[in-house]
């Protein structure tokens, strides 16, 4: 039950933080898009022990986030789900290849580790990156964006319905999952007898509930076409936004700035 | 098993974001080829009611763990195999939005991973072909169970394909494999029983919200193109596993070359020979049925790859005949009548 009131105070918070009106809500989404999948592309791209390269890309979060006044507790979250695989995936790094790469006040750091660092990294920053666009930008701005880069339009309205629907559901199931618990002392989750009839009966609920819905927008007109909001053009701000911070990306992927920095300070 | 951003190269996540955009396309192509705009909102409702379901956890009596339903073969169950590889795919892209689980540019992988398998591969092949539109609580429970598991194991070894691509960890391939298939394994039973129990839920309450429950019994001929299909399936899985297996214990190899060498892998560094590497290894990832590093452990992998590439080509080539001379079958009659 608490994973599924937690998933919705997440959608909720995002959708409240989404609103604000900061400088970063203000530019264009589609240059929110441009610069994320940038900076995505650009951090991935990183050679496998690359790490020190990576560093200097924790600025455009950490800005970010200042500008977008996003807390800092959203990111730790999601990193709590993001995290856990990309661990797994590359804890063998470090327990397969011993070989070292150089030695740091002693202590011999070996090409494996820096992989696993460079992984885990990479997470920390990809995972911030998203969370900045959505945080920054309501779902169905982003939506029209996707239908304007050609996305077949049922997919988008697919997306934004079950945005939509989730809520709803959500709160449909647990308070399903509040009445079952209350019946069923000390047990967590639902007996493999009960499963069956729970969500069957979800489903059918869903089921009744999606046709009350689809009648009530065919009430209003609705004629199996999903009608976005008009939205403003991109403006210079908006160019300068996205051209600006790729062409920083570009520029930090190719001159290492941690490198750079550490020879200043070491001469 | 959502791959995240971390784990891949931008080739992979590329070029899988490209395969899995040319699967929306076709299925939003066949969607509104057979859609009433009364099934639109109903899509909308059943997308939520997999999100939520997959946080349901029900136990599994005797062990103390817990699992949930899986989402594609239900979805495909209820909405047919288009519709529900466009609302898996949106499931994926709001889960990878807001809960940052799988990445942005891994989408295309995730969708490949868990939608296609599951509504393309799994749902027509393993569910449908054992319903045989013939629905019986016993053959809807075995049907979903079966294919949840062959989906989810299908999914998983794409995971390891698309991660050992990739390069960016060291797990040498059979050890990857020997690790998640048996995880996958577990985790599709659990969510195989659940997804039976539901879909049994629903025969007995309300069965005419099945995908295909009111179509007629298919003539004999379908069925015997259905066991040449499944006939192929299972020369891939034997190629990829036996080729595996054949050239001596691997694990055993790997770890021993890890002992002699220090590492199984060459080092190289910079950054363009990175990037050729990365789009030899895309492209012609088999020169000599094993990959070009040399060494025993990616022989090992390469062997086992070509093994499943040799069957998809075989698959492939079958399926194009199989097409062709149905094709021409039709014509004929046609021209009959």
């Amino acid at each position: 039950m608490s994973k599924l009131t937690d998933s919705l105070n997440k959608i909720q918070s995002l959708e409240e933080l989404s609103d604000g009106s900061t400088v970063l809500h203000r530019i264009h989404p589609m240059a929110k898009m441009i610069t994320t999948i940038f900076f995505l592309v650009v951090v991935i791209s990183f050679e496998r022990h690359q790490i020190s390269g990576l560093i200097p890309f924790f600025i455009y979060p950490i800005l970010m986030m200042a500008i977008g006044e996003i807390p800092y507790k959203s990111v730790l979250s999601r990193l709590l789900i993001a995290l856990p695989f990309s661990f797994f995936a590359g804890l063998s790094n470090p327990i397969l290849d011993r070989e070292t790469a150089f030695i740091l006040i002693g202590i011999p750091v070996s090409y494996g580790l820096l992989s696993f660092l460079s992984i885990l990294l990479k997470t920390v920053l990809t995972v911030m990156a998203v969370l900045i666009m959505v945080a920054t930008t309501p779902m169905d701005q982003l939506a029209r964006q996707l239908v304007r880069i050609r996305v077949p339009k049922i997919f988008v309205m697919q997306l934004m319905l079950t945005v939509r629907y989730l809520s709803i559901l959500i709160s449909e199931a647990s308070g399903m999952m509040n009445a079952y618990h209350l019946r069923s002392i000390r047990q967590n989750g639902i007996a493999l007898d009960h499963m069956g009839t729970f969500l069957g009966q979800l489903l059918l609920r869903s089921y009744g509930r999606a046709e009350r819905v689809y009648l009530a927008m065919k009430c209003r007109g609705f004629d199996g076409d999903y009608h976005f909001a008009g939205s403003r053009n991109a403006g210079t701000s908006d160019l300068i936004f996205c051209f600006g911070l790729c062409i920083c990306f570009f520029i930090l992927r190719w001159c290492n700035f941690s490198l750079i920095v550490g020879r200043l300070f070491g001469q | 098993m959502h791959m995240a951003d971390a784990l891949i190269t931008p080739a992979v996540g590329g070029v899988m974001l490209a395969v899995s955009a040319g699967a929306i396309g076709y299925s939003a192509k066949k969607v509104k080829e057979e859609l009433d705009d009364k099934k639109v909102p109903l899509m909308g409702v059943m997308g939520a009611f997999v999100f939520a379901g997959q946080m349901i956890n029900f136990t599994i009596p005797a062990t103390g763990s817990s699992g949930h339903i899986g989402g594609g073969i239900l979805l495909a169950a209820l909405l047919g195999p288009h519709a529900a590889f466009l609302v898996i795919s949106a499931v994926l892209l709001i889960q990878a939005l807001f809960f940052a689980d799988g990445g942005l540019l891994a989408l295309g992988c995730n969708i490949f991973n868990m939608g296609f398998f599951a509504c393309y591969i799994a749902y027509p092949f393993i569910y449908k072909a054992m319903i045989h539109k013939n629905f019986t609580a016993k053959r809807i429970s075995a049907a979903s169970i079966s294919a949840v598991v062959v989906g989810l194991q299908l999914g998983a070894f794409a995971v390891v394909l698309e991660t050992l691509i990739s390069g960016i960890t060291e797990l040498p391939f059979g050890s990857f494999v020997l690790l998640m298939q048996p995880i996958h394994l577990a985790i599709g039973l659990g969510e195989g029983i659940a997804t039976a129990a539901v879909l049994s839920f629903v025969l007995k309450s309300n069965p005419v919200l099945l995908d295909g429950y009111n179509e007629e019994v298919p003539n004999p001929k379908m069925q015997s193109k259905r066991v040449i299909v499944i006939l192929l399936a299972a020369a891939i899985v034997i190629g990829g596993f036996v080729s595996l297996f054949a050239s001596g214990n691997p694990d055993g190899l790997e770890w021993s070359m890890e002992g002699v060498a220090g590492t199984a892998e060459l080092e190289s560094d910079s950054a363009a020979h990175n990037t050729a590497a990365g789009i030899q290894q895309l492209f012609a990832f088999l020169p000599d049925y094993g990959f070009k590093g040399g060494s025993e452990e990616s022989a090992a992998a390469g062997t086992s790859v070509s093994g499943i590439v040799g069957g998809s080509i075989t698959l492939g080539l079958a399926a194009l005949t199989g097409y062709l001379i149905t094709r021409s079958k039709k014509k004929k009659v046609k021209c009959q009548s």
